[in-house]
């Protein structure tokens, strides 16, 4: 089942346009960022009236913007194809007849739905896995590749996350159009992104002290799925800090803590624990959604 | 002999407010037998046969293949099922179509080497390098045929089997129903083409508006000098509000301009 899923999904041309896109936005990124290094060394200057920095600076500030572009390219692609999969994997069965005869078979729907499951995860870790070792590789371009570690750590935070969005996708498919499905889950994801940065803005003491928002944020985001994050934004994050107050010396301005405010730590225990509830939740849905269907 | 299927009071409807689709149809079939499922357009043979081969679930009544319930994937073990329309997942190949099956009936490896080729050759796709979405209707049709006897099922359930197929796949067809019944392997055949039925079938029933009207031996149901097609059109026809011949424009006659 999976063998044979993988391949069907391998051979979608809407698959391979996203990957496609993908590779060739981090390649253009990549390039665009050492052209400017070699363009701009020496004519530029961080925060306004300081001294120009020094080549070594500069390229540290280019690593960082483009680690931050990648991690932005590497999600907005995981959930693309986390849609063109869970879009795709079991409702064109469904809906082509080739269920019919699948089910007329000796397996079970759950073995079927755990085919189709395992197939769509390992499409997806080799789609966003081969994206996260293009852009790697194209990190050498800039020295040091000390935030390898952070952006491997990110590219596995997007996949945990996709796979979240990709099995809701899937269970809706089952029950509706593939599209309408798509457009329910995008209007999840979205609300529960909301709800997670409100959260996080909330523990950071911006929202104030309203007992109530407090209340109803902490419950909000204890029935929604976590994106998880790695500490790959709020490493970027200190670096910049570093690279700012170090060319900025003796001007003042805002401490490393008012900095980081809003920038989220890590995921803890909780929250890994909280997205295998949520992906066992989804995935239990792919199930009684393929168990009730009648082809 | 203990029946392959067993048929019980069968009813189903697929919504509440809908009429039953299939209302107290029984029947059982034996090995070696062939039984031919009649009926007009919506009579309910196929819900009948999807129920047979687990797709869907009985409301009411009792059916057991091999003598337990379809629902249960290892009773659908020695089942071969060749739907109407079938499809298959578009991106694969005929090849990889029968090995995924193969691979979802359990065959070993030497199994699935010495099967798929034949198989590949006895459907005539053999040739064909083309994934699924670029088949006729009627390629669709061999293929489907292929993957439902496969694994030398011991029951063949053939819905609408040569609805697109041409005279000499309907030939082969017809040749495979006759060697399986040989060897001892039930067919249920679900089929509009009467006198195909009528050649191949030992047993039919004739069902309209999800209700048998008629079942019985060949000999039972057809009797001397006549054939299946008048008893068919004169039961239906009975059972049904009469149907005005032509649309009234049809034959009228164009006006002089």
């Amino acid at each position: 089942m999976t063998r044979y899923s993988l391949v069907e999904l391998s051979r979608r041309r809407i698959l391979l346009v996203f990957f496609i896109v993908g590779a060739a936005g981090i390649a253009l990124i990549a390039i665009l960022l050492k052209v400017f290094t070699t363009a701009l060394t020496g004519n530029v200057s961080f925060g306004g009236s300081g001294p120009a920095p020094d080549p070594v600076t500069l390229n540290r500030a280019l690593e960082l913007g483009f680690v931050s572009d990648i991690i932005s390219v590497l999600g907005f692609f995981a959930l693309l194809i986390a849609f063109g999969i869970g879009m795709t994997v079991i409702y064109h069965d469904l809906e082509s007849g080739a269920a019919v005869a699948i089910f007329s078979k000796p397996v079970s729907r759950a073995a079927f739905t755990a085919g189709k499951v395992g197939a769509a995860v390992v499409a997806m870790i080799v789609i966003v896995g081969v994206l996260g070792i293009e852009a790697r590789l194209f990190m050498f371009l800039f020295g040091t590749g000390d935030l390898g570690t952070a952006l491997s750590a990110e590219a596995v935070a997007q996949v945990a996350n996709a796979v979240t969005v990709m099995l809701l996708v899937m269970a809706l498919s089952t029950w509706m159009n593939n599209i309408i499905a798509a457009v329910v889950a995008f209007i999840y994801n979205a609300a529960a992104g909301i709800v997670v940065a409100l959260h996080t803005q909330d523990q950071a003491g911006l929202l104030g002290n309203n007992g109530v928002l407090k209340t109803a944020l902490d419950v909000l985001y204890w029935v929604v799925p976590h994106q998880l994050i790695s500490d790959a934004p709020r490493e970027i994050a200190k670096a910049e800090f570093a690279l700012i107050t170090a060319s900025t010396r003796d001007q003042g301005g805002p401490s490393s803590d008012q900095f980081l405010a809003s920038i989220p730590s890590a995921s803890g225990a909780a929250d890994i624990i909280w997205w295998a509830f949520v992906v066992l939740v989804f995935a239990s849905l792919v199930y009684f959604a393929v168990r009730r269907r009648q082809v | 002999m203990a029946p392959v299927v067993s048929v019980d009071g069968l009813r189903k409807r697929y919504r509440r407010r809908d009429a039953w689709a299939v209302d107290g149809v029984s029947f059982a079939l034996e090995p070696g037998q062939a039984f031919g499922l009649l009926g007009p357009n919506g009579a309910g043979k196929s819900t009948v046969v999807k129920i047979i081969a687990g797709l869907l679930r009985p409301d009411e009544g009792k059916v057991e293949l091999f003598g337990s319930d379809p629902g249960n994937p290892t009773s659908r073990k020695d089942l071969g099922f060749a739907p109407e329309d079938p499809d298959f997942p578009k991106f694969l190949r005929a090849g990889e179509v029968l090995d995924y099956f193969a691979s979802l009936l359990g065959l070993d490896e030497t199994e699935r080497k010495r099967r798929i080729p034949e198989t590949l050759q006895f459907a005539g796709l053999d040739q064909e390098k083309r994934q699924v979405r670029q088949f006729s209707k009627g390629m669709k049709q061999r293929l489907g045929i292929a993957q439902a006897i496969l694994g030398r099922p011991k029951l063949l359930i053939l819905d609408e089997p040569t609805a697109d197929l041409d005279p000499l796949g309907r030939r082969d067809v017809r040749a495979l129903i006759d060697r399986l019944k040989d060897s001892g392997v039930a067919v249920l055949l679900n089929s509009h083409l009467l006198s195909e039925v009528e050649l191949v079938c030992d047993t039919v029933a004739i069902l309209a508006k999800g209700r048998v009207l008629k079942e019985g031996t060949m000999a039972e149901v057809v009797p001397e000098g006549r054939n299946l097609e008048d008893v068919f059109v004169e039961l239906v026809q009975a059972n049904a509000p009469p149907r005005d011949q032509l649309p009234s424009f049809i034959t009228e006659k164009d006006k002089p301009s």
